[in-house]
């Protein structure tokens, strides 16, 4: 007998054929019933997508964009995309602040860089996106709105799905996610059924992940850590997942909070500005009839973990039951399929206080009782699969309590990145990928304390600086190549934000108001939003010896003019 | 019909110097009033009338006059 090949499909088919009649996904949406799929109907319902995407000429190893809002039809959809051997990407559904113009061209870049074949969307975006089909050189093929038609028919169940797949192998492609950027010049992540089926058992047995778990999420599903701890591990695992609309969270936060109460989630996985705005925006009167006992791990990850942000977060919801040891860290990156390393369940991530002096200079020293020490935050130990090197600027492998960079090599890890021979020479090297993140190791716990990179991290999503001062160099009055961005923690929300210093050649008032009014929109446009921008006349940028301007430098010299608030 | 007092807690914590808000303008037509800074226009406005606004009344608020409104409101 024909053994059955090592792939998603045929996992969530075991899944399915063991557990029939139990919720695999439970669609969440403020004020309304939930929307439940119990594996039998998710997959029949998969089954009955993929005939249509057969029919409209979706292909084994052709690349399936999906830009879908939060609905109830996308889980089946992703994993019809699947079940035909296709390759599933997710990408961000465009917000109305984003122009046309360059979310166009965004996909198009992704086009390029990825090779994109299909488009699967809503009819809303055919306008935006019918004239990218034209564009000489495009790759893509085709939109189709596979999700117009169906609805509760779909979620009927009752057609056959017991069917496994055959001519797809555990070596083949099964997804791509995109690492970071915004217009285009995203890396495009390729991984095999076999990294992402690796990775899943192996952090499953991290965080002693089984059955009797509850993923409850928020997180959208273009980001790495959603489609891959939150929905994958879902399908994965057997373990049942309550998604919500990441747009209605951000508004109503306790929305999750009564998500894990009534479904008694055990798992969520969260960005360190979410465990600040929980605290922040939840009111104590919504949480009259909250119950958290259920929550047995909330793992920070994403972002860099900051310890006040857990600290007020627990402050908040102690009082419904929810317990100190359920907090928790990971370090993860698409690169690594999700994560390198995880704090132990059960017990709280490492805290220590380091001499800032020190750590700037490279080494750990820990104190106690001085108020000018930097709280580090542990993202714990490496999971199964996966070892980590710290090296230092010479490659040389460092001890305990020295601060270098952060070399992965794991059982997961990705190919390189698709059509990118350059970007994937310098980042994998011996097979260890080179991460560009800065941090140490003690007491066997590794903690992140910056990142070589100069990419700014708001929310949770990765930002190229470059994206911001190309957008912004078409602004009228700005001075090409003389702009720089960069990433500010912002304490109060718990996560960085945007700044900008820019040279112009204009002065007055009413020039600066109009240069001000432009940036931003420029930003916008490739949704982005600046928080503070600095004018500044011709040639006060500092140029780094390329003759560019330095980042770090001018960051430091507009901080001695303007206080950071 | 949009307070000074609204207009001014928007306009200072998005950082700008003006801009024409009316009952009808959404948050997305107002530069820098993304899905994180909603939540600082949020929590100035709260401060400025001195109210606490509920996730859900959050979620259903189409326009700044409905914001307007809201804490009206509350604000007695």
């Amino acid at each position: 007998m024909m053994q059955v090949p090592r792939t998603l499909w045929n996992r969530w088919l075991q899944n399915a054929q063991n557990n029939p009649d139990q919720d695999a996904v439970i669609h969440w949406a403020a004020e309304k019933d939930p929307i439940r799929w119990t594996w039998s109907r998710l997959m029949s319902a998969a089954c009955a997508l993929a005939e249509r995407l057969a029919g409209a000429g979706v292909q084994k190893g052709q690349v399936c964009a999906l830009i879908i809002r939060h609905h109830p039809d996308f889980y089946p959809l992703y994993m019809a995309v699947s079940s035909i051997g296709a390759v599933p990407a997710v990408l961000q559904y465009p917000n109305s602040r984003i122009h046309p113009d360059k979310f166009r061209q965004g996909i198009e870049g992704m086009s390029r860089h990825s090779g994109l074949d299909w488009i699967l969307t809503e009819k809303e975006l055919n306008e935006k996106l019918a004239p990218s089909l034209s564009r000489p050189g495009s790759t893509i093929r085709g939109m189709i709105f596979p999700l117009e038609t169906g609805g509760p028919a779909l979620r009927g169940g009752g057609g056959e799905w017991r069917r496994a797949q055959y001519d797809v192998n555990e070596s083949d492609e099964c997804l791509l996610q995109h690492s970071s950027g915004t217009t285009g010049l995203q890396k495009a992540v390729m991984l095999s059924h076999a990294a992402v089926l690796n990775h899943l058992d192996s952090y499953a047995r991290s965080i002693d992940a089984g059955t009797d778990d509850k993923i409850a999420s928020w997180l959208p599903l273009y980001h790495d850590m959603g489609l891959i701890a939150a929905f994958h591990m879902s399908l994965a695992l057997a373990i049942p997942l309550i998604q919500l609309d990441p747009f209605e969270w951000v508004a109503a936060p306790f929305l999750l909070l009564e998500a894990v109460s009534k479904e008694k989630g055990t798992l969520t996985w969260l960005p360190n500005f979410a465990f600040n705005l929980t605290a922040d925006k939840v009111l104590d009167e919504e949480l009259d009839h909250v119950s958290l006992k259920s929550w047995r791990m909330i793992i920070n990850c994403s972002e860099p973990v900051r310890h006040e942000s857990m600290e007020k977060f627990f402050r908040k919801l102690s009082s419904r039951g929810l317990d100190r040891h359920a907090l928790s860290s990971a370090y993860a990156m698409a690169e690594t399929t999700f994560a390198v390393t995880q704090s132990a369940p059960g017990s709280e991530p490492l805290v220590v206080s380091v001499d800032r002096e020190k750590l700037s200079k490279g080494a750990v020293s820990v104190v106690r009782g001085d108020s000018n020490a930097r709280v580090c935050v542990s993202s714990g130990k490496t999971i199964g699969g996966c070892e980590v090197r710290i090296l230092d600027k010479d490659g040389e492998e460092l001890p305990e309590d020295r601060v270098g960079e952060f070399v992965i090599r794991s059982d997961s890890m990705f190919r390189g990145y698709r059509n990118d021979p350059a970007q994937t020479d310098k980042a994998l090297k011996n097979g260890w990928y080179h991460s560009g993140d800065y941090g140490f190791r003690h007491r066997d716990a590794y903690f992140i304390v910056g990142r070589k990179k100069d990419m700014i991290i708001v929310g949770g999503n990765n930002i190229f600086p470059e994206d911001i001062e190309d957008a912004l160099s078409s602004v009228p009055g700005m001075i090409p190549g003389r702009i720089v961005a960069f990433g500010e923690f912002d304490p109060e929300l718990g996560t960085e934000q945007v700044c900008v210093i820019a040279e112009s050649g204009t002065a007055g008032a009413d020039e600066h108001k109009r240069l001000r009014r432009e940036a931003m929109a420029a930003a916008a446009a490739i949704d982005v939003t600046i928080r503070h921008l600095y004018l500044v006349p011709p040639r006060w940028l500092i140029k780094s010896s390329s003759g560019k301007p330095a980042r770090k430098a001018n960051r430091e010299r507009i901080h001695e003019i303007i206080p950071i608030v | 019909m949009i307070s000074d007092k609204l207009k001014k807690s928007i306009l200072k914590t998005l950082e700008l110097e003006d801009w024409d808000i009316r009952d009808e303008t959404t948050a997305d037509q107002i530069p820098g009033w993304d899905s994180l800074n909603h939540v600082r226009v949020i929590m100035d406005v709260e401060k400025a009338y001195s109210v606490r606004l509920k996730g859900l009344e959050i979620l259903k608020l189409k326009n700044i006059g409905e914001l307007q409104r809201l804490v009206d409101s509350k604000h007695g």
